[in-house]
């Protein structure tokens, strides 16, 4: 009985805060860790629910997925990463803030009909809608890189104040001096989406001597 | 399977008035059902009480909200007649149905049997769990997994989002996973509820979710499935096949004739995951080169929900005013983007016929246009007869839907006859020649034999090979658009559809060129319509002349999308008097219009319909023969839960005229009242249901008419009232389940002129009283037996010494079925004696044993054997004789197999 009226208590206090949720993570992989608005750290695992404020890090080797609960656009967040999400609810949808403060973020934003999903870094804001792109963040060296995989980002340097759109398979870098500039993407330095690359292949090496006392190498692939 | 409904409306007109002196005792004998179960196939059983074998019974039916019937052919099982209605067909809304039987000499028998199209039977849809709404996709959310996702973890995250689903009761929501209760293990916080699964097994998994709205009403369960990793993979890269095929073989004899029927069926699909083939096939020896086709063929091809292709014979359906599920041999196109979509049909509504069967079937001599020649000879006049164009199909429909608040959608329909597919010449079809031509025995001849023998006798003929008598081709053209949107957080819905038609009654002359019109009303070829010229040639000044050079347009280029002559209605689609003087009622009240406008309001438990349509006199679809042009509806409708869903009202009115040109000065008007009460107190309790339905008919004539030298009685002002209450009740009697229904209603007409009108006026109405009582038990899971008895009783309106009386009719019937399994579950017997009773001016008893087995063979292998007998029993009171015959007789072998 004590616990059944604890676990009443808690959701009526949880009920409490019930207007800041703004999503829930669906895929963890290593050490992610969640500093709520009000400073206390928590590890992130799979069904945690986020709400306004939130602060999500990402350690070496780690991965997080949050998917938002209003209309479904999706933030993969791969390692040594930091962002805070922000927003507003308001009826019908939630306007989506998401500070950046370094490292890698795939954005695929649903809703086709308002620019209400942001992502900002202390360089550039990627204003988009209805749009899948990536946001890397060199926050040392002071740049930001936008891939555009779909749909159009509206990427504005913010020292500068210069705006250019994204499409898909563009780039844009955009630098702590002001610039703003934008090249055909090169396939090759696109990061690697950890729930899409299902082909991924894991492979364990091993070292041996021959009888001749040749170095041999034994190559196991596995997925 | 549609034939035309305006033939079929004609005849049902025309013989209704004399239904009841000719077909005195022909009674077709059916108690409707008290409601039917959604999801399940609904049968409609039909009881014949004449010994005389009709030509074809058929069903209609349509939804409550559409304008066009569907057919379904009934069977003859012996005893009775039976259809089964798809279960697919049966919505929320409830289902409408009327019954025809064909006799010979194109005698029609309905039910009802008074003006059946427009009052059909309605048969109120009971949800199987009576959920009262359907969660809207956008309302929940589901957030992970998504739905046939592929997982390569065994602890997916199962979390649906409430964010926009503000109508739930949050505190009812229950989730199952494989059919397990995990209402304990998840979270709900706020609006997302979640719930970390473990340890799933690879394979297919399913999530429920029930839930209930504020109102404490459920709701239908959120469904979906995903499946974890390895069997995925293994799945992904197989295409599956499913199937069945039937095969039916019927040996009948009736009376003294012999019916032959074989017919195979069958459907094979491929599943590619991606995309999916779906093939349908009917083959039947009742296929015919003299009707239109029996046989089914169709292919079905579609990629996700985006994309369908249709291939063979196809049921399109635009808007209710347009084509709305008549077949379609040839071509069809959707393309689905949920906010866009594109639909296309090419093809054809009626294939070619060429003749009918037998000698006459496809020539006519006509003695009347014979020529008689200067020189002695004459000339005979040979039509052809007979035939059916084909008639050939294109229509486009492009709509949207936007943020699913608006949709817009326009259309077009183009059906044309082409007069080029039936032949003139028929070699080996015979006609028959009298002894009135000089020189040629009287018999059979071919067109070849028979000119053959008139050139011998220095005759000739004539045999046009255009215009010919009978069917004449047509062309139709309709465009028309729609709009709606909806109000509310989607509780209130707004529809307008408007359409125009353009119709040809003939196009055997082809398109009118400007020089013909010129030519149309004098013969000189001027530049102008109309113009005369006095005896010195001058003209003389007319206001009513017209220029040519005034038509915008040369009516021959426009030949390719519709023919422009005289044969066309309306002339002109709009009235240019009225035009100038007020704009609206000119456009709204075209002849050639037919709009809809609809509010629909869904709040709490109630569902309220006001709708407003009118359909112009000269409004043709020849893609829709069941709409009736020149009449305009009101229709106000609300369905109601109440008790927590265990009492549903269906309560409404509607008011139907012709009055929509101002000529009409005695519109028929038709006022209907209905209310349906049903209560469902739960599983396992009694079910009442109680249908009322009263019709008042009305001309607003007062006064008496004269037809030359007779005064006539054209008055109209009828009350036909009917109402059926329906008992269900389930109960035990030791091991044994039982199930009561017991029906009873009546049908009261009322002539309102009865007091004013003369003795012999005939009121061709009929009344009727009927009781049932159904038994139905469960012995075993082996044994179940089912009894029914009915009993109608009728006053059939008639002339006795030229007196209008009303003679009493009583039919009584008993049954008794019986089903047991044999060898576990492999063999079932089924068994039926009936006995059928009517007792009027001509009495007969009818007797019928049917008998049959079940055989599965294995699970995917069935055979079914049938055979009947019924022996009739007629007494003839003229002729004080009794006789005993074995009225009909049949055998029936059918084989089902799945794969």
């Amino acid at each position: 009985m004590p616990i059944k009226i604890m676990v009443t208590c808690a959701l009526l206090i949880s009920s409490l805060f019930a207007q800041d949720q703004m999503a829930v993570s669906t895929k963890v992989f290593g050490n992610v860790e969640i500093i709520k608005k009000k400073g206390s750290s928590l590890k992130l695992k799979q069904g945690s629910i986020l709400s306004i404020g939130d602060q999500i890090k990402t350690s070496r080797g780690s991965f997080a997925a949050i998917i938002f609960i209003d209309d479904r656009s999706i933030l993969k967040i791969k390692e040594n990463s930091i962002l805070t999400i922000n927003g507003q609810r308001k009826r019908g949808s939630i306007s989506k803030e998401i500070n950046l403060q370094g490292g890698t973020l795939r954005a695929q934003v649903t809703d086709q009909n308002r620019k209400n999903f942001i992502v900002e870094s202390s360089v550039s804001v990627a204003s988009v809608k209805g749009t899948d792109f990536w946001f890397i963040s060199d926050n040392d060296n002071g740049q930001d890189f936008v891939h555009g995989l779909d749909g159009l980002i509206a990427l504005t340097n913010k020292n500068s104040g210069i705006s250019v759109d994204i499409e898909a398979g563009i780039t844009g870098f955009s630098n702590i001096d002001g610039n703003l500039q934008t090249k055909k993407t090169d396939p090759k330095i696109l990061p690697e989406d950890e729930i899409d690359s299902k082909s991924k292949i894991n492979s364990i090496e091993i070292e041996f001597l021959d009888s001749t006392g040749k170095k041999k190498k034994l190559i196991i692939n596995y997925r | 399977m549609i034939e035309d409904i305006k033939i079929k409306k004609a005849l049902l007109a025309v013989f209704f008035f004399f239904l009841s002196i000719m077909f005195a005792q022909r009674n077709i004998y059916h108690i409707p059902p008290a409601n039917a179960q959604s999801g399940e196939d609904l049968v409609i059983k039909v009881s014949l009480l004449d010994i005389e074998k009709p030509i074809k019974g058929t069903l209609y039916y349509r939804s409550p909200k559409g304008e066009s019937y569907l057919e379904i052919p009934f069977v003859d099982t012996g005893f009775n007649w039976e259809a089964k209605l798809p279960s697919f067909s049966l919505t929320e809304d409830g289902i409408e149905y009327l019954i025809t039987f064909q006799f010979d000499n194109e005698k029609i028998l309905s039910y009802p049997r008074v003006d059946p199209f427009n009052n059909p039977i309605f048969v109120r849809t009971v949800q199987e769990d009576n959920y009262f709404g359907e969660p809207l996709e956008s309302d929940i959310l589901i957030l992970s997994p998504f739905p046939n996702a592929n997982l390569n973890t065994d602890n997916p995250v199962i979390a649906v989002s409430f964010f926009n689903a503000t109508e739930i009761n949050r505190n009812s929501v229950e989730l199952f996973l494989d059919g397990a209760d995990m209402s304990s293990k998840y979270i709900f916080d706020g609006d997302i509820l979640v719930y970390a699964a473990k340890g799933l097994r690879n394979g297919f998994h399913t999530v429920e979710i029930r839930l209930k709205d504020l109102d404490d009403q459920i709701i239908k369960p959120l469904i979906w499935s995903f499946s974890v990793k390895e069997l995925v993979e293994k799945e992904s890269n197989t295409i599956s096949y499913f199937g069945n095929i039937n095969s039916r073989l019927t040996a009948e004899k009736i009376v003294d004739s012999e019916i032959n029927i074989a017919e195979f069926s069958g459907k094979f699909s491929l599943d590619a995951q991606w995309a999916r083939l779906d093939n349908s096939i009917r083959i039947s020896s009742k296929e015919s080169i003299y009707n239109q086709p029996y046989n089914r063929l169709s292919s079905n091809l579609s990629f996700g929900r985006f994309l369908e292709v249709q291939i063979g014979d196809f049921f399109p359906q635009f808007t209710n005013l347009t084509i709305d599920g008549k077949r379609v041999r040839g071509l069809g196109l959707d393309v689905d983007f949920n906010w866009l979509r594109f639909q296309l049909i090419n093809g054809e509504l009626n294939r070619a016929v060429q003749r009918k069967s037998g000698i006459n079937g496809a020539y006519d001599l006509i003695y009347d246009l014979t020529d008689n020649e200067t020189d002695g000879t004459k000339t005979y006049y040979l039509d052809r007869t007979g035939f059916e164009f084909k008639r050939g199909i294109y229509g486009a429909r492009l709509s949207t839907n936007l943020f699913n608040k608006v949709e817009f959608g326009a259309h077009l329909l183009k059906i044309r006859d082409d007069t080029t597919s039936v032949s003139r010449e028929i070699s080996d079809a015979n006609f028959f020649v009298d002894s009135s031509i000089d020189g040629i025995i009287s018999g059979n001849y071919n067109l070849n034999t028979f000119q053959t023998q008139l050139s011998l006798n220095n005759h000739n003929l004539f045999a046009p090979s255009s215009n010919w008598k009978g069917i004449k081709p047509q062309d139709n053209l309709i465009v028309g658009f729609n709009i709606g949107t909806f109000l509310d957080n989607r509780k209130i819905a707004i529809d307008f559809d408007w359409n125009l038609s353009l119709y040809n009654k003939d196009i055997w002359d082809g398109a009118l060129s400007i020089a013909q019109l010129d030519t149309s009303i004098d013969n000189s070829l001027d530049g102008f319509i109309g113009r005369t010229y006095d005896e010195n040639g001058d003209p003389i000044v007319s206001s009513s002349e017209i220029s040519t050079d005034q038509i915008p347009f040369d009516p021959g280029r426009m030949k390719d999308i519709f023919i422009i002559n005289t044969n066309m209605t309306p002339l002109i689609p709009i009235d240019y008097t009225i035009m100038k003087s007020s704009p609206l009622t000119a456009i709204i009240n075209m002849p050639s219009s037919a709009f809809k406008f609809s509010i629909r309001g869904k709040y709490n438990r109630n569902n309220i319909l006001l709708e407003y349509q009118q359909i112009g006199p000269e409004y043709i679809s020849l893609a829709n023969p069941f709409l009736r042009n020149n009449s305009r509806n009101i229709t106000l409708q609300n369905r109601i839960g109440l008790l927590n869903q265990k009492v549903f009202l269906n309560i409404g009115f509607k008011h139907r005229d012709n009055k929509i040109l101002d000529t009409v000065v005695n519109p028929l008007n038709t006022n209907t009242f209905f209310i349906n009460a049903t209560f469902l107190p739960g599983p396992g309790l009694p079910t009442f249901s109680y249908n009322y339905q009263s019709i008042n008919k009305n001309n607003e004539k007062t006064n008496l008419d004269s037809v030359g030298s007779k005064i006539v009685d054209l008055r109209e002002d009828s009350d036909a009232t009917t109402s059926v209450l329906a008992l269900t009740y389930p109960f035990n009697s030791g091991d044994v389940k039982n199930n009561i229904t017991i029906n009873y209603g009546n049908v009261i007409n009322l002539d309102n002129f009865a007091s004013k009108r003369n003795e012999a006026y005939f009121f061709a109405k009929t009344n009727s009283n009927i009781l049932s009582f159904n038994l139905s038990s469960i012995f075993s899971s082996f044994l179940r037996t089912y009894v029914q008895f009915n009993r109608t009783s009728l006053e059939i309106p008639t002339f006795e010494n030229d007196l209008f009386t009303k003679l009493p009719y009583t039919l009584t019937s008993l049954s008794f079925n019986i089903n047991r399994k044999f060898l576990g579950e492999k063999l079932v017997s089924k068994s039926e004696a009936s006995l059928l009773s009517s007792k009027g001016k001509n009495s007969s008893t009818l007797l019928g044993l049917r008998s049959g087995v079940d055989y599965y063979v294995r699970e995917d292998l069935n055979l079914n054997l049938l055979a009947y007998f019924r022996f009739s029993h007629n007494k003839n009171p003229d002729e004080n004789e009794r006789k005993i015959d074995i009225n009909a007789s049949g055998i029936t072998l059918t084989m089902f197999y799945k794969f």
